[in-house]
């Protein structure tokens, strides 16, 4: 199936580059693209359409465990700024762009987004449990 | 006894913020205030590093004006260099500087405040998105989200990337512009025109049903300061700084944009972590001025482009000073945003921008390096100190929106004077009143502090706290 991974954060705000960490750990394939973003963007939506199956990874400061959820195409009031939610961008994916894939969100637990490059060895250790996950949850 | 109301974080703009309203005894508004309560901290980041590094460290300061950083940043570099950069080198970093300006205006007007303009301020706020938008007016929608991705577009084909574009550094840049490269950007053209043309014919007859929030929503006199060419035409790149007051009259002309720390200053007041620039002649607050898209156009005598000029006579037409009224920072976002579409076409056909040089090679030649640009939301200026191996020793960014800090407070406050009209103990504020204090913010389209977006950390809340700060009601929005 073909899948986009979509990595959100900040690698210079410490565990907000938890998603970019999970995405430099994933072995690469055929059928898999990666794309790292610093945030969501509408136009990210068109990308999304040419695919089967989008899987969506951020850290998530509210989050106490590793989750993944679907994302539905709905159309909810985004309450985040110049960053579109993912739910946001499947809707404008399915809207415009005839996007009839899955979509997915992965949210990695994070607390310390100081500045600086480096994540905490909690970060390090949910990154790789994440890889983990993802793959053993889509194997094709 | 007195009341206070706090919005926070405001929504669809960037970082964490909030807006508090104080009411007096009789529920009237006493005062209101736009904070900031994000630190962003990359100065300290940078220290030890060399210099080179900078363009691709300070990009990753923001999502959604990385180039803006990356052209300061390349600036203050050629000055430690002590050179001058080969012209296919600046006339790429002025694409791009176009390119960069569309697509963040193209965010700011169609996805952010476009639902405030065409669905009304008193809309549901459920269904006052881009989403609800696209129920209304499916072309509009695609053709805001392309017009972005053309953007986007420019600047992966000219720097690489899209986001973080590592092409530009100390020298020059680092890859050719070729044909190819130009082929497809025309391609672009007559589509993203239309676009521009479109909004613009959209919102221009709408203005007339805003005629309270135009002159409500940060209506006052100030200065107004953008960088200007020397003619006096609107520049982004390179030139100097001109001030101007509400009159119009010109307050300041030719300062020079290396030496900013010479005639602004910086204020601070302890409830905000972003600091409140001020003209140092005139002090603070008194020297406070407005940046962005609204103070290019009212300092600016032309545009230089044969759409956009025509747009900034009408423009000017709707005062017999500078445009006041911050509302129109929509209208003003837009004639740029025609103009740097003009400019990237008319930069296909220079053939400077083609040429093999593109980058001076030299070694460090001072130990101080300044560079600024016109960022989306206002003049960015980065300032560096470096040692004798270059390495990073201090560093001072005077951030675009910080420019419009005071500016957002004096529009909240009008706002919240304006439209909010005594509220009974046990009542919260009208949902249309509350987005209009938003969209007053929302003009400005301030990037306080992108850098962190982290999931669960942005829900709309709306507390009433009693004087002692015990809260009195909250309410909040669904994510």
């Amino acid at each position: 199936m073909r899948t986009l991974l979509i990595a959100c954060g900040n690698t210079l705000r410490g565990d907000d580059g938890v998603a970019a960490e999970v995405l430099r750990l994933i072995v690469p394939a055929a059928d898999r693209e990666l794309c790292a973003v610093q945030q969501l963007t509408p136009e990210i939506a068109e990308k999304v359409a040419g695919y089967e199956r989008v899987i969506f990874l951020d850290a998530d400061a509210a989050a106490t465990q590793l989750t993944i959820k679907p994302v539905p195409a709905s159309v909810s009031h985004s309450q985040l700024s110049h960053a579109s939610s993912p739910a946001e961008i499947v809707a404008l994916a399915t809207a415009l762009f005839a996007f009839r894939g899955e979509a997915f969100m992965c949210g990695i637990p994070a607390r310390d987004f100081s500045a600086g490059w480096k994540l905490t060895p909690q970060a390090q250790r949910l990154a790789r449990e994440a890889v983990e996950e993802l793959e053993h949850r889509f194997k094709q | 006894m007195s009341r206070r109301i706090m919005i926070q974080p405001v929504t669809r703009i960037e970082g964490h913020a909030k807006i508090s309203i104080q009411l007096n005894d009789d529920g009237d508004v006493e005062s209101a205030r736009f904070h900031v309560t994000e630190f962003r901290g990359f100065e300290k980041i940078c220290e030890g590093r060399p210099f080179e590094e900078m363009p691709g460290l300070m990009s990753r300061v923001c999502g959604i004006c990385p180039v803006s950083h990356v052209l300061a940043s390349s600036k203050a570099g050629d000055m430690l260099l002590g050179v001058t950069i080969p012209p296919a080198a600046e006339k790429q970093r002025r694409l791009v500087n176009h390119a960069q300006l569309l697509q963040s205006h193209a965010l700011s007007f169609f996805h952010l405040s476009a639902p405030d303009l065409l669905l009304g301020m008193d809309a549901p706020a459920a269904s006052r998105s881009i989403l609800g938008l696209l129920e209304r007016d499916e072309d509009f929608v695609r053709r805001g989200i392309r017009l972005r991705q053309f953007g986007q577009r420019v600047i992966e084909l000219t720097g690489g990337k899209r986001v973080h574009p590592g092409w530009s550094g100390p020298g020059g840049v680092h890859q050719r512009f070729t044909t190819e490269h130009r082929d497809e950007i025309l391609s672009w053209i007559p589509e993203a025109m239309g676009s521009v043309n479109l909004a613009l014919d959209r919102l221009k007859p709408l203005l007339d049903n805003f005629r309270d929030e135009i002159a409500h929503m940060g209506n006052f006199p100030s200065l107004f300061l953008a960088t200007v060419n020397p003619e006096g035409g609107l520049e982004y790149y390179d030139g100097t700084i001109r001030i101007v007051d509400s009159a119009g009259n010109i307050v300041a002309d030719g300062l020079d944009p290396t030496r900013y720390y010479t005639w602004a200053g910086e204020a601070s007041e302890d409830w905000s972590f972003i600091k409140f620039p001020f003209y140092r002649p005139l002090g603070y607050p008194r020297g406070h001025y407005r940046g962005g898209p609204l103070a290019r156009l009212n300092v600016a005598r032309f545009a230089g482009t044969e759409q956009a000029d025509r747009e900034l006579i009408e423009f000017k037409q709707r005062s017999s000073g500078a445009v006041c009224e911050s509302f129109h920072y929509h209208l003003a976002r837009l004639i740029e945003m025609l103009h740097a579409v003009e400019r990237i076409e008319q930069f296909m056909s220079d053939p400077e921008l083609f040429e093999e040089t593109i980058r001076a090679r030299a070694s460090l030649s001072r130990r101080e390096g300044v560079g600024s640009c016109e960022a989306p939301r206002g003049t960015l200026f980065h300032r560096y100190w470096v040692d004798a191996n270059g390495l990073m020793t201090k560093a001072d960014l005077l951030i675009a929106t910080g420019q419009n800090n005071q500016a957002m407070n004096m529009t909240v406050d009008q706002t919240a004077r304006h439209f909010i009209q005594r509220i009974a103990p046990g009542t919260q504020p009208d949902e249309g009143i509350l987005n209009r204090l938003e969209a007053s913010i929302r003009c400005y389209d301030p990037c306080l502090s992108c850098s962190t977006h982290a999931l669960g950390q942005m829900p709309l809340m709306v507390e009433w706290f009693s004087p002692d700060g015990t809260a009195l009601g909250q309410i909040a929005r669904p994510a």
